[in-house]
């Protein structure tokens, strides 16, 4: 395997492609008890649109974790779970919108662990009972989303903010379109994603680099198979669908999410550039060492629960913020007065070297965590970007690349609020 | 590994020295007796010291301190360990390796500790109004916030009914209304007994060489006119009588909490079988709960249990449907049934051992898990390292879980259920 420096961050990484497609990531890390392994596919939930072998398809939304729940069902009522523990590890996966990541964590026996990882990943085994008993758990799971305000004020978010693009639909999909699922469906996504060449494995801890490559080969073959083309255009106004919504549920205190669109970020180290920028733009705008922060604050209008940040999705972006607040519109008019004055007045040099020591070494100590590192690594590397590469990218940045973004996407023509606001006091 | 410094009377200072992280911390905590009359103030107090000091007088001042020292961070700590309670600060830091040449990390850090602690603002002769006030309204929604995540609302009335004659009722931020009575001057005076009169204990995980950080803490904490007071030994639970309670809410999943007594605590040698046992009843993903009523029979969307070992309290808590708490109660007390007839497998024993076991292995791998670990012992009745605590578990035998399961006795049960139904409140 192909070894990588990074003196700077006290790191390695070896990587390969292999001949089967799969790219193997793996990160040395001498003196610890803990591994963990991911193994990753680039299909989340909103890949639900593609072509496979000159077939157009179109799946339920929520496929992709569906899916997810049932790659646990071994053949012969093995159960994966189990098995892992017998072997002292846990296992785990989540679907996200662009990704589904199934890993495990264990302190022995990684290479019996990384084989049964990436055996059941790769064994896709549904029976219509198995199928049907599923959609019972994650109606449940959906019923849970409903009764979470954090959920439920994001995906509203999504929903008033986009028109075409599918961020717009739950991760879990609805009650509805998870009906339509069946182990036919899960088969061909399976087919369509499930191939070496759409996943990456990538693996943090006292391990063997060669001996991951080897159990890949073993357990996965060499052959590379076709895979699916996803559909992943989606056309958008940079002006959302509805500028508020709001809804009544049991919670404390009014709590809100807003956003502001932006044009996507693209692929490679130029993306990851525009997503650093933009992360240093919401610390200028609304960070804790920001003057609005402070003002906002002191008036009462946010608590520590404030806070935002770029997220970023194939085809799509946005500046998000979101928090308690008891006049969520009033933070909403006072991000976008501050954002013009900072576009008025400029950010003092200063300042703006603080703001870069800070987010770099808030990232340096971010690697401590195995958990964190995995997750970027496999990220980042969907994107077409190698994460250890962070401290150039803001070794490099200007500062006029952030008032640029300020005065480009704070606008309120850009911008959607969502709202939960407390149900009212029924005393009885 | 770990090396104790008696700095003062009173004041002792664990190191764990290691050079394997990108990160160090550094933790304050003063010890208190869990008390109904202090513990919504010891909760305060921490995020009152975060909002300024004479040298930086507001948020924005301190945040932009932690910026220059590389986006260090510190944060309240405030927890509750058996019959004490512990209130302080948490700092994390990145390590000196990776700052750019000339520019230090550690000694700026714990002098910025010291200003935290030290130097606060006053007003007359108390605290800043406007920090206390708007601290209290922060702290006052935390505790309300208890209320957006129902299981963990359900889980503290299971608790609180439990335990009325003992502190471990009270909840770990104190009452809201006592939190709404707090006066700055009043706080301020508090703050001033409690740095005089309490043991301190500190906890440093980092590259550094223990004696020098001790020489470096030293000074911060040798304050005219301190007297530490001993602190009196952990204690078991104060019974009360138990019973059945059921509320309601706008919820669309109901949430069942069981909650059982047991004369074993962390102060008893069945200690390690009790653990074990708990974590074969309803620990994790191999649990008995979890396979048999998730898994096999989708009677509940999560379960899992939790053992207090400090007053020996098992509680059980589920999420289901709202008319499925018979059902859900008499399933649950079936497998303890079986737990307690020893009808479990050597692999279900060996798989609850093994989650337990891979967990402790890698109490060395971050700081944070480490000062939480050894933090929480010193304080705790049981002082059990990692590695004896292995050794215990590893000689448990299937006979010894069985007998620790014979001793639960089901105290009460909690259920929090949707609003039609119109069920009557039973007294308790």
């Amino acid at each position: 395997m192909t070894q990588f420096d990074y003196p700077e961050l006290d790191e390695k990484l070896y990587r390969e492609v292999l001949p089967n497609g799969l790219t193997v990531a793996v990160v040395p890390r001498r003196g610890f008890a803990r591994s963990i392994a991911y193994f990753v596919t680039n299909f989340g939930s909103i890949h639900t649109d593609f072509r496979l072998e000159g077939e157009e398809y179109r799946a339920p939304a929520g496929v992709a974790h569906y899916l997810e729940h049932k790659l646990f069902d071994l053949p012969g009522g093995r159960d994966v779970t189990a098995e892992f523990a017998a072997l002292g590890a846990t296992v785990n996966a989540f679907t996200s919108y662009d990704m589904t990541a199934y890993y495990f964590t264990c302190t022995q026996e990684f290479d019996q662990c990384l084989r049964l990882l990436l055996e059941f990943v790769s064994t896709p085994y549904f029976t219509s009972e198995s199928v049907e008993r599923e959609r019972g758990i994650i109606d449940q799971e959906i019923g849970m989303n409903l009764d979470a305000p954090d959920s439920v004020i994001f995906d509203s978010l999504m929903a008033a903010m986009y028109e075409n693009h599918p961020i717009r639909i739950p991760i879990l999909g609805t009650r509805d379109s998870i009906r339509e699922i069946t182990p036919e469906t899960l088969e061909l996504c399976h087919r369509a994603f499930y191939t070496p060449g759409n996943m990456l494995l990538c693996v943090i801890g006292d391990v063997d680099p060669e001996a991951v490559k080897q159990a890949a080969l073993e357990v996965l073959g060499a052959e590379k198979r076709p895979m699916g083309a996803k559909q992943n255009h989606w056309p958008e106004e940079m002006t959302p669908v509805l500028p508020q919504t709001a809804c009544a549920m049991e919670v404390a205190m009014p709590t809100f999410s807003l956003a502001f669109k932006c044009e996507p970020v693209g692929m490679g180290s130029q993306a990851i550039r525009q997503e650093m920028v933009a992360d240093l733009a919401a610390e200028v705008l609304f960070g804790e060492s920001s003057a609005l922060y402070l003002s906002l604050y002191e008036q009462g209008l946010i608590d520590s629960s404030f806070g935002g940040g770029f997220e970023t999705l194939e085809g799509c972006a946005m500046l998000c913020a979101s928090g308690d607040s008891d006049d969520p519109y009033a933070v909403r008019d006072a991000i976008l007065r501050q954002a013009e004055q900072l576009v008025e007045t400029g950010i003092g040099q200063e300042e703006f070297l603080r703001l870069k020591r800070s987010a770099l070494g808030r990232r340096i100590r971010g690697l401590d965590s195995l958990d964190g590192t995995c997750f970027r690594v496999c990220a980042y590397h969907f994107s077409e970007f190698d994460y250890f590469r962070f401290p150039e990218i803001y070794r490099d940045i200007q500062k006029e690349e952030i008032l640029c973004f300020l005065s480009r996407v704070v606008r309120r023509e850009r911008c959607a609020i969502s709202v939960i606001k407390p149900l009212e006091e029924e005393e009885s | 590994m770990i090396e104790t410094h008696f700095l003062l009377p009173g004041v002792v200072l664990h190191c764990c020295r290691d050079a394997r992280f990108k990160q160090g911390c550094l933790s304050v905590q003063l010890v208190r007796p869990m008390a109904g009359s202090e513990a919504a103030m010891n909760a305060l107090i921490p995020t009152v010291l975060l909002r300024g000091t004479t040298r930086h007088a507001d948020l924005r001042s301190i945040t932009m301190a932690l910026d220059d020292l590389y986006g260090a961070a510190v944060s309240p700590l405030v927890r509750r360990v058996g019959d004490y309670q512990t209130t302080g600060l948490y700092c994390s830091f990145m390590d000196q390796r990776f700052a750019l040449p000339g520019d230090r990390v550690q000694e700026p850090m714990i002098g910025f500790l010291r200003e935290l602690l030290l130097e606060s603002p006053l007003e007359n002769g108390g605290f800043r109004r406007e920090f206390v006030e708007s601290e209290k309204r922060n702290l006052i929604s935390s505790i309300e916030c208890e209320l957006n995540d129902k299981q963990v609302y359900a889980m503290g009335r299971l608790l609180k009914t439990m335990c009325r004659e003992d502190s471990f009722g009270l909840p770990r931020l104190g009452e809201k209304e006592q939190a709404a009575a707090i006066d700055p001057v009043e706080l301020y005076r508090h703050y001033q007994k409690i740095l005089l009169e309490s043991q301190i204990v500190l906890f440093y995980v980092g590259s550094a060489e223990p004696g020098e950080v001790a020489d470096l803490l030293r000074p911060v904490f040798d304050l005219p006119g301190r007297k530490p007071q001993p602190l009196a030994p952990q204690t078991g639970l104060r019974e009360s009588p138990g019973g059945e309670i059921t509320e309601t809410m706008e919820v669309t999943q109901g949430k069942l909490c069981l909650g059982f007594t047991t004369p074993i605590t962390n102060q008893t040698t069945e200690f390690a079988a009790m653990q074990l046992l708990t974590t074969l009843f309803g620990g994790g993903m191999t649990s008995k709960l979890f396979m048999n009523l998730r898994e096999k029979q989708s009677l509940c969307y999560s379960i899992g249990s939790n053992y207090y070992s400090s007053k020996g309290i098992i509680t059980v808590s589920a999420g289901i449907d709202c008319d499925k708490k018979e059902l859900v109660r008499d399933e649950i007390l079936r497998q303890l049934e079986l737990c307690r007839r020893g009808e479990f497998t050597e692999q279900e024993l060996n798989a609850a051992r093994e989650y337990l076991v891979s967990g402790l292995r890698a109490v060395h791998d971050s700081p944070s898990s480490i000062e939480s670990y050894y933090a929480t012992a010193a304080l705790s009745a049981s002082k059990l390292t990692p590695a004896e605590y292995i050794d215990a578990l590893c000689a448990v035998t299937a006979r010894q879980a069985a007998q620790a399961a014979e001793t639960l006795k089901l105290h009460t049960v909690y259920f929090l259920t949707e609003q039609e139904r119109n069920i009557p409140h039973d007294p308790v």
